[in-house]
């Protein structure tokens, strides 16, 4: 019998799994570090002093620009929601939340769409830098906004009654703000280093940057090696910025993912707070929310291409969704066995924390090239592996499972350690105990996370476009694809169809969530 | 007579830092030993060590004779040491009703399932928790659940019952009447208790024997009584000035 103390027990077995785990994540890289070693392509140094090397300080400045606005933004906007009840709070938290789970070239297509309707400049607000940097800001304001409420909920009752009793509403924001200012500004640093290997808002609003050279040097070139080489100076610069953003919110992100005993304080409903939490999340629904969706569907006014919309659908949405589950179910038995494996040791998880956001931060380019280039040295036996609906999907799963392994640290976090005890001295075996015990604790948030997976892989378009078989298009890549050539009515369509499948999905993800929760 | 518990010259460390070191006693069955010292000198790592939870770094240790743990080993799994524990948080599995709590805590015992079932139900009832079998631990007052907590571990009618604290919190009333359940049900079942404890009154009601670990050693053992008359350990002379406080007021 396999004991549950093991469970609780340090052991040489969690290294050797995290190490495992790290290099099934880190290998399509490995292998593409090796093919460019061999390459004749440019080297670094030319790489460097060329065009490419001109667009990497452009693509900081966004991302510089992206993370600013971000936390700017999301920070006052998540400690409201964090400290005050209002009207309509959980609708407009549940909302904000659509721009983290489509893919960031749909919310950009829906600014550019709404700056043709308002007869801005193409040159003007929405557009190059400053529309990029916003598209990017869509979905960092309520990363921020998400972690800082996380971060409030923390703070225990006891110390915000202090704060209010010491100085009133205005002191306790002040206190809350500065307490959870590191790990807003970190989140919004992690938002603005994924804005480095993500092509498609430039792409889209006409701001070219060192991810869209990328793509441009493999899909448009065709030079493998070219693409090899960009993408690992690009993943390189993402390193050098990812690493100590990684190092210092990993450790934060280890204590605020355990268990805590500290009762978080209930949130007050005042009158001033009734009007302005409204007003502000109500703002920046519109920002985030309300002026890309208004962009998608002023088109149809004037044409609604139905039929032709629910084709491209149809075509694609079987092909998205098979790549979505089977990266969630991929995403799952790695993400809880990383989590499993860094147990309850604060060194373990957060050297597992800090290797997340790395590979959460690195191009999505990478791995996939990585992928391609071990296809193309493979025996063709392997080629159900390496080149099949499968491969894409275990391309995404190795992207998003960070997401699941947040979640199972989380459920795991929430069980005492004496449960695992108690069950050994009464010879609970391991299986019995999982089953039973543990089951009702990992269940809930692990299946939540796995549904997040689903999304965020079907909203994916980089590893996609690069990997996918002939004519096995998702639907973000087929509007991907469509969107320079088609009438902005089809373009339209088809991204409210996603956004509407993705809140769809949300919501299923949402109840499921608390059905399971009420359930266990 | 064997000793039902007996060790030598435990020792355990953290961080290559020593807990404790060298702590030998031994606990003959029918005796309440108790186990004092200050916070944090290694009270319930010791209360695990005799679990078979952990294995110790140095020194054995032996229950009814056998040998159950050598340094680095545990040689007896925590399920075959005829013992329970009740941990300070209680450890009560929070999904699982009353009844399956106690169920679930027979898995050791061969027994057809309605024997187990009526073993814990018998467990229940003496406890005083029977009417709630079918609710959740989270349902229940925290009396309920030591109660709860206390039938887990006395149904598989253990030699050595461990308490890690269990009585923290409670108010006086409370714990004198657990104190006395817990009193009269280890008197019947013939179970002996390993009390961890920085109250006098848990030590004074509760126990026959003592031990003190200060500073890292096992400052002075034996019978409680005879201790608490000339207390040579900073820990007992302190429980001897409240005991005495006690009696007057």
């Amino acid at each position: 019998m396999i004991s549950c103390l093991k469970l609780e027990q340090p052991g040489k077995w969690r290294v050797a799994g995290l190490a495992v785990g790290f290099l099934i994540a880190f290998t399509p890289a490995l292998v593409l570090v090796f093919a460019a070693e061999g390459s004749r392509s440019p080297d670094i140094g030319s790489l460097l002093g060329g065009a490419f090397g001109t667009r990497i300080p452009r693509s900081l400045a966004v991302a510089f620009a992206a993370a600013l606005l971000s936390t700017v933004v999301g920070l006052p906007a998540g400690v409201v929601a964090g400290l005050y009840d209002f009207p309509a709070r959980r609708l407009l938290l549940g909302l904000l939340a659509l721009p983290l789970l489509v893919p960031s070239f749909i919310m950009a297509i829906g600014l550019s769409l709404a700056r043709t309707a308002l007869g801005l400049p193409a040159d003007g607000l929405l557009s190059g830098f400053n529309g990029t940097a916003a598209a990017f800001a869509l979905f960092g304001v309520p990363m921020v906004l998400f972690i800082t409420l996380a971060s409030v909920r923390g703070i225990s009752r006891r110390q915000v009654d202090a704060a209010r009793l010491a100085g009133g509403e205005r002191h306790l924001f002040a206190c809350v703000a500065r307490s959870v200012f590191p790990a807003a500004a970190l989140t919004g640093a992690v938002a603005g280093v994924l804005t480095l290997s993500d092509p498609g808002p430039g792409q889209i609003l006409g701001f070219s940057g060192a991810a869209s050279e990328i793509l441009a040097s493999f899909a448009a070139q065709y030079d493998f090696a070219l693409a090899a080489r960009q993408c690992l100076l690009l993943a390189g610069v993402v390193f050098v910025f990812a690493l100590p953003v990684a190092l210092l919110l990993a450790p934060r992100l280890a204590i605020g993912l355990l268990a805590r005993d500290a009762t978080p304080a209930p949130l007050v409903r005042t009158q001033s707070t009734s009007l302005l939490g409204p007003v502000l999340l109500g703002a920046l629904l519109v920002l985030t929310v309300t002026v890309p969706l208004a962009g998608f569907i002023q088109p149809l006014f004037r044409n609604f291409p139905a039929e032709r919309a629910a084709q491209e659908i149809g075509r694609t949405l079987g092909h998205t969704l098979t790549y979505g589950v089977t990266a969630g179910l991929l995403a799952t038995l790695l993400g809880v066995a990383l989590a499993l494996c860094a147990g309850r040791s604060s060194k373990l998880r957060i050297g597992l924390l800090a290797g997340l956001v790395l590979v959460m931060a690195l191009p999505p380019s990478l791995g996939a090239l990585g992928w391609i280039h071990l296809a193309a040295v493979s025996p063709s036996s392997l080629d159900p592996a390496l080149r099949s609906p499968f491969t894409v999907s275990l391309a995404l799963a190795l992207r998003f499972f960070p997401v699941v392994t947040l979640f199972a640290m989380r459920g795991l976090g929430t069980t005492s350690p004496s449960w695992a005890g108690v069950a050994a001295i009464h010879g609970v075996s391991l299986s019995v105990f999982a089953r039973k015990i543990l089951a009702a604790r990992l269940v809930p948030p692990v299946i939540t996370s796995a549904l997040l997976v689903v999304l965020l892989a079907t909203a994916d378009v980089s590893s996609v476009l690069l990997l996918h078989p002939p004519g096995k298009s998702s639907l973000p890549l087929a509007i991907f694809t469509v969107m320079s050539n088609a009438p902005e009515s089809l373009v339209g369509a088809m991204c409210l169809a996603y956004v509407g499948g993705a809140g769809l999905l949300l919501v299923v993800a949402w109840v499921a969530s608390i059905w399971l929760r009420r359930k266990s | 007579m064997t000793a039902l518990l007996q060790v030598q010259n435990l020792g355990k460390s953290f961080d290559d830092q020593a807990l404790f070191e060298s702590v030998t006693f031994e606990v003959r069955a029918g005796r309440h030993l108790a186990l004092l010292g200050s916070s944090g000198c290694g009270k319930s790592t010791l209360l695990r060590l005799l679990a078979g939870l952990d294995a110790p770094q140095q020194g054995r240790i032996w229950m009814n004779g056998r040998m159950v743990s050598v340094p680095d080993r545990v040689l007896v799994p925590p399920h075959e040491r005829k013992l329970a524990m009740l941990f300070q948080d209680l450890a009560l599995w929070p999904n699982l009703t009353a009844l399956e709590n106690v169920l679930l805590g027979l898995a050791s015992v061969r027994e057809p399932k309605p024997a187990l079932r009526e073993r814990a139900t018998a467990a229940l009832d003496a406890c005083r928790v029977a009417r709630f079998s079918t609710r959740l631990p989270g349902t229940l007052s925290i009396g309920q659940q030591q109660r709860l907590a206390l039938a887990r571990a006395i149904a598989v009618r253990p030699a050595l019952l461990l308490l890690d604290e269990p009585f923290t919190g409670l108010d006086l009333a409370l714990k004198s009447e657990l104190i006395a359940e817990l009193a009269g049900l280890a008197s019947a079942l013939g179970t002996t208790l390993v009390l961890v404890t920085h109250d006098p009154f848990e030590v004074t009601r509760l126990c026959t024997d003592a031990l003190v670990i200060e500073d890292g050693r096992c400052a002075e053992s034996g019978e409680l009584a005879t201790l608490l008359a000339a207390p040579r350990s900073r820990t007992l002379q302190a429980f001897a000035a409240a005991t005495r406080q006690n009696s007057k007021t």
